[in-house]
């Protein structure tokens, strides 16, 4: 249950935008306690410089996992955007400006975008604000020896998520791959976006709308496993808690999100011989606690995984990377400082991947972790 | 009349957003809402926030705030429990979370060299990495920096063992009111030359001077270490337990513990591990080499065994931390329980700690409330927290009475009101019960020989 900020500073620690900044207004508590002094209109706040202010949130909920008291600031900052009567309009076109700015009309992300604002398409919009392209991406470098017998001819749903469905076919083709050679029988199923980027920038009604379309999806499907490639999506259907009415179905839900790497556990995998001698790991924030990627690759890459972020954000930010670009940078450089230049960095999540691949040093390639499966 | 000024002028912001060009300074009402209030939950709006990123700005603020008369507000991550960090009198908020590296730490000389803005928990780390300890931890020790730390002379678990931050200070870099630089100390382990003015600085609240720079004591890393989480079903058990844990000759690197009402508020943040019917509980922690840290867990264990625990984890490794998490989420945990609670920190000779939290909780009962005790038993420090509801009048009136009895009840057994929370602001008034007037005026004149126009941290008690 969501309580009020004591201001008690735990937050403080995991804040990637504080850490990279060091403006204490940035932060979760200050951000929480702007919003409850200008719920009190005692001290002259004008409620669109709050709006604007408390904006400046990279969504990492960082800071929701650790308060002791519940409170959800980045649910507050969206409650702002949604309630800022001209927040719809600044985003289109602020996104218009941006995207003239960051793409040659014959890119792949120009074509995609649609001529009026459409809620449906800004998660993958806004990835593609870090540059997303569906080129070629790493070229392999694990091979499957062997899979693990746990999961065969178990039903499972894949839910692939904007960006391979989208942008790289490449990750869902392997991913598919994957499943088949686990032998478990994938089910049909048409889903939309998780919606997570959509309700974090305050459009709670379509976000809601999307997540019964995905839970309905699950249900006829029998409420099978449902199997996540990225981190954020696996948040944002996590998040879906408000949109069941009995409980058990809710934990039957969460239970049954799973990410992939999770049931590649006991699968035997072989470097080929073109494998990069370092590799770096960035761990998503949006990442549940076993962050089972990690362990894949720890067991897959041994001693060739030289370096990982923990408190670190790529600085993707959602709208944050449309409204103070800037401030998005300077996270976003930390975490370069902490992963250094590997010859190839790995991720599991679709926003990090297009952030760190579009800020990266040269002679650094970034891909999903799938990318480098053969 | 005041003997500050009542608001910053044009010129006054001119000359702040010169020196402090661009976002290192903040005047919006909306960027200084953040600056107006910290842990304590007590709240004034400061009239400009700055942000230094080395001292000779900070000399330059100095220098024009004791000629202009603005009061000076010294800030690092707000997470003192008295007020430190709020602004009463307006004036300027100096936030020093720009000014962060870790300068030096020599595996040589045993110090470090640290700016304040540096979080103490990553102070720790690097010297971890050089096989090097800088013992206090503070429960906030992972969000809360170094020149907080030392400026409110922050306490922690290992206090027992290691001391509290004033041990293990040995040197500052200090700029007075009208922008002087103080030197003080330096990087030699003893130093008996002249009065102790490190020390004088390290407790001080921001009342004297501006910290710009601190050299600290290090000490080898101890090879390794465990900890134990012990059941109890009263708390008189949990008592003779320490008790005979002293007795066998074991100095803990912690000794803490918990009473019923602790216990039922960390069972509701999740899986505690410890026995269903435990009423008390004694955290310890012993480090050293891998045969002493053995050694003691035996003669802790065995000394405990006349006390009848209920329950004893045993944590190394990573197990051990989960015993110290339950530690550092008490205090959130209260919430829990009442929306609201006063906080204090009481310390008394370690004998009389059974004797001081019994009447704590009867100071609860007589006043209908519920009174939570836990904290450092080691050093006889009790952080009795008393719960209540804020927005039932009534309920405020018998929190603070109790308060007032809890403050003389300390005082009564030779202790402190507090311990390490410190009183300036939350607790201001109540200093003259313990202290002399003779040991106030004292304080007073050494205050006037730093800062003769009062301009740091002013509106706030000793």
């Amino acid at each position: 249950m969501a309580g009020e900020c004591i201001l008690c500073g735990k937050c403080l620690e995991v804040c990637p935008l504080l850490n990279a900044t060091g403006r204490e207004e940035l932060g979760p508590r200050a951000k929480a306690d702007l919003c409850s002094q200008l719920k009190k209109d005692e001290a002259g706040l004008s409620g669109e410089a709050v709006a604007g202010l408390a904006g400046r949130c990279l969504g990492c909920h960082r800071c929701a996992k650790v308060c002791s008291q519940g409170v959800d600031v980045p649910g507050l900052v969206a409650a702002l955007r949604a309630a800022h009567p001209d927040f719809k309009s600044w985003l289109w076109k602020t996104w218009l400006v941006h995207a003239r700015e960051l793409w040659s009309s014959t890119s792949l992300a120009a074509r995609l975008i649609p001529k009026k604002f459409q809620p449906e398409k800004l998660g993958q919009f806004l990835k593609m604000l870090a540059g997303l392209k569906g080129g070629p991406g790493l070229e392999p470098f694990l091979s499957v020896e062997s899979f693990p017998e746990t999961w065969r001819g178990e039903k499972m749903l894949l839910f692939a998520g904007c960006t391979a469905n989208f942008v790289q076919a490449r990750w869902l083709m392997t991913a598919l791959r994957l499943l088949s050679g686990l032998g478990a029988e994938v089910l049909p199923g048409e889903f939309e976006c998780c919606g997570g980027g959509l309700k974090s920038a305050g459009f709670a009604d379509e976000a809601r709308a999307m997540a019964q379309g995905n839970i309905d999806v699950w249900r006829k499907a029998g409420r099978p496993r449902l199997v996540v490639l990225c981190a954020s999506c696996r948040s944002g259907l996590a998040g879906y808690a408000d949109c069941f009415k009995d409980p058990a179905e809710l934990r039957q839900w969460q239970d049954s999100i799973t990410p992939l790497t999770a049931l590649l556990r006991g699968a035997v995998f072989v470097l080929s011989e073109g494998a990069p001698g370092k590799v770096g790991y960035h761990r998503p924030c949006h990442v549940d606690n076993a962050d089972s990627d990690y362990i894949f690759l720890g067991n897959a890459l041994g001693e060739r995984l030289v370096a990982a972020t923990q408190k670190e954000c790529c600085g993707f930010g959602g709208l944050m990377r449309l409204g103070a670009p800037g401030l998005a940078d300077q996270v976003n450089i930390k975490c370069w400082k902490k992963l250094g230049s590997p010859d190839t960095v790995l991720s599991g999540c679709s926003a990090c991947v297009a952030q760190l691949a579009a800020t990266g040093p040269d002679e650094t390639q970034v891909g999903h972790w799938l990318e480098i499966i053969a | 009349m005041s003997i500050y000024a009542e608001s910053l002028s044009p010129a006054h912001k001119s000359f702040l957003s010169d020196l402090f060009p661009g976002e290192a300074s903040v005047l919006s009402r909306e960027g200084l809402m953040a600056f107006s209030a910290d842990a304590s939950q007590e709240r004034a709006m400061p009239w400009a926030v700055v942000r230094p990123g080395n001292r000779g700005q900070i000399e330059e603020l100095l220098k024009w705030a004791n000629v202009e008369g603005v009061p000076i507000y010294v800030r690092a991550r707000g997470t003192g429990r008295v007020g430190n960090a709020v602004p009463t009198h307006g004036g300027v908020v100096v936030s020093m979370l720009g000014m962060d590296r870790i300068l030096e730490v020599d595996e040589n000389d045993f110090v470090a060299v640290v700016q304040p803005g540096v979080i103490t928990g990553d102070l720790q780390a690097a010297c971890v990495g050089k096989r090097l300890m800088f013992p206090p931890d503070p429960a906030s020790v992972k969000y809360s920096t170094i020149g907080g730390n030392v400026s409110t002379c922050a306490g922690g678990l290992k206090a027992v063992k290691y001391g509290v931050t004033r041990d293990w200070v040995l040197g500052l870099e200090v700029v007075l009111p009208g922008g002087k630089v103080l030197r003080t100390g330096g990087r030699s382990h003893k130093d008996v030359v002249g009065l102790d003015l490190t020390r004088l600085f390290v407790g001080s609240n921001g009342k004297l001077g501006l910290i710009t720079e601190i050299i600290l004591k290090l000490i080898p890393l101890p090879e390794t270490s465990a900890s134990l989480l012990v059941g109890f079903t009263n708390l008189q058990s949990s008592m003779a337990g320490a008790r005979a844990v002293f007795r066998a000759g074991v100095l803990p690197a912690a000794c803490e513990f918990m009473d019923r009402v602790t216990i039922e508020a960390v069972r509701k943040t999740g899986d505690l591990p410890l026995g269903d019917d435990a009423r008390a509980a004694l955290l310890f922690m012993v480090d050293g080499t891998e045969a002493g840290v053995a050694a003691e867990v035996r003669q802790i264990s065995e000394a405990l065994r006349d006390s009848s625990p209920v329950s004893m984890e045993i944590g190394r490794g990573k197990a051990e931390e989960k015993i110290w998490a339950v530690r550092r989420g008490i205090s959130p945990a209260a919430f829990l329980i009442k929306p609201d609670k006063l906080s204090e920190d009481i310390s008394v000779p370690r004998g009389l700690v059974a004797e001081a939290v019994e009447r704590a909780h009867a100071i609860g009962e007589e006043n209908d409330l519920t009174v939570m005790c836990f904290g450092h038993l080691g050093d006889g420090n009790i952080h009795v927290n008393i719960l209540h509801d804020a927005s039932v009048e009534d309920e405020i009136v018998r929190a603070n009475k109790a308060k007032d009895e809890v403050f003389r009840l300390a005082i009564e057994l030779k202790g402190t009101i507090s311990g390490e929370h410190g009183t300036v602001l939350t607790k201001a008034a109540f200093v003259p019960e313990q202290l002399s007037q003779h040991e106030i005026d004292l304080m007073v004149s050494i205050k006037h020989s730093f800062d003769p126009k009062a301009i740091m941290n002013p509106g706030k008690g000793w």
